[in-house]
């Protein structure tokens, strides 16, 4: 599988090493997200380094059901704008729509998990406050919150713009600025999913 | 393969991943070797979101080694605090 996609055909994007992928102002964004999260997930190390009990005993207390689900969502949002971008380079304004509508679809997934998941966190007794290891979970896990709903607001607006003809194939750095980010908060989620639900 | 197609075998794959990786957690007993599976794991999908859907791989160098280091680093560090979270701990006590 490896094999296959170190051979793959580039994208329709042109391939330099200058390019940089929609515009200077969303990397300075991602970058700051990235270390955001590079300054949290430390705490997270820190915390369970001075209290591994808590983090062996926190995760199965979460219900992985939730966190597997979210992690599908933002997989799938992740391709789906993927595939947004490369349906407006072929000049495929309405397929490329489509595809943002479908991120929007997971966006709306995620959210009502996290929802679900926090009303039954409750039900559990599980707050904030249960322990050192939900405290870290709750920081997280909101903060990313945030970032999608950051997000949500970004893909209204390409969405908006994919529709009224606002992109090209030659000229889409709004849509592929909106798709780094979320490329990057799904990244976000890769790493704080096994972290937080998978490893004890 | 065209990337178009690159896409659809990718997501399929971090699917899989996704999947297998849960399983192995709840199923499997905790230990170094559930952990080097789950951070080699975390790892590989990252490197692919960054390379394939980032569309990294053909573009900017500086952004790439940046965003690249990223997944090296944190699974590096959570096996890390898994191996030497005593020490960790007595070096960060005041």
């Amino acid at each position: 599988m490896t094999a296959v996609i170190l051979t793959a055909d580039a994208s329709l994007a042109p391939s330099s090493e200058a390019r940089i992928p929609g515009n200077k102002g969303i990397w300075v964004g991602i970058f700051s997200e990235m270390t955001e999260f590079a300054l949290l997930f430390s705490v997270y190390f820190l915390a369970k380094a001075h209290h591994p009990e808590a983090f062996r005993e926190g995760p199965p207390q979460l219900s992985t059901l939730a966190g597997m689900f979210n992690t599908i969502m933002m997989i799938s949002g992740s391709y789906f704008v993927a595939k947004a971008v490369m349906a407006i380079r072929r000049n495929q304004r309405d397929v490329s729509a489509r595809w943002l509508y479908g991120v929007a679809f997971t966006i709306a997934g995620y959210l009502l998990t996290k929802y679900f998941e926090f009303q039954w966190n409750v039900e559990h007794g599980i707050t904030g406050r249960t322990s050192i290891f939900f405290t870290t979970y709750y920081y997280l896990t909101f903060t990313h919150m945030v970032h999608i709903v950051w997000g949500a607001m970004g893909l209204l607006w390409v969405t908006v713009r994919t529709k009224t003809g606002a992109y090209s194939p030659e000229d889409h750095e709004g849509l592929e600025a909106f798709a780094s980010y979320w490329h990057a908060t799904d990244l976000a989620w890769l790493i704080i999913f096994p972290l937080l639900y998978v490893l004890r | 393969m065209s990337h178009d197609k690159l896409l659809d075998t990718l997501w399929l794959l971090l699917i899989i991943l996704t999947l297998a990786g849960t399983l192995l957690g709840e199923s499997a007993d905790p230990g170094l070797a559930v952990t080097l599976i789950i951070c080699l794991t975390m790892a590989f999908k990252g490197r692919m979101v960054i390379d394939h859907f980032m569309e990294l791989n053909t573009a900017n160098r500086k952004i790439r080694n940046m965003m690249r280091a990223y997944f090296y680093v944190l699974p590096a560090v959570t096996i890390l605090t898994s191996l030497f979270g005593d020490w960790l701990a007595r070096l960060t006590t005041l």
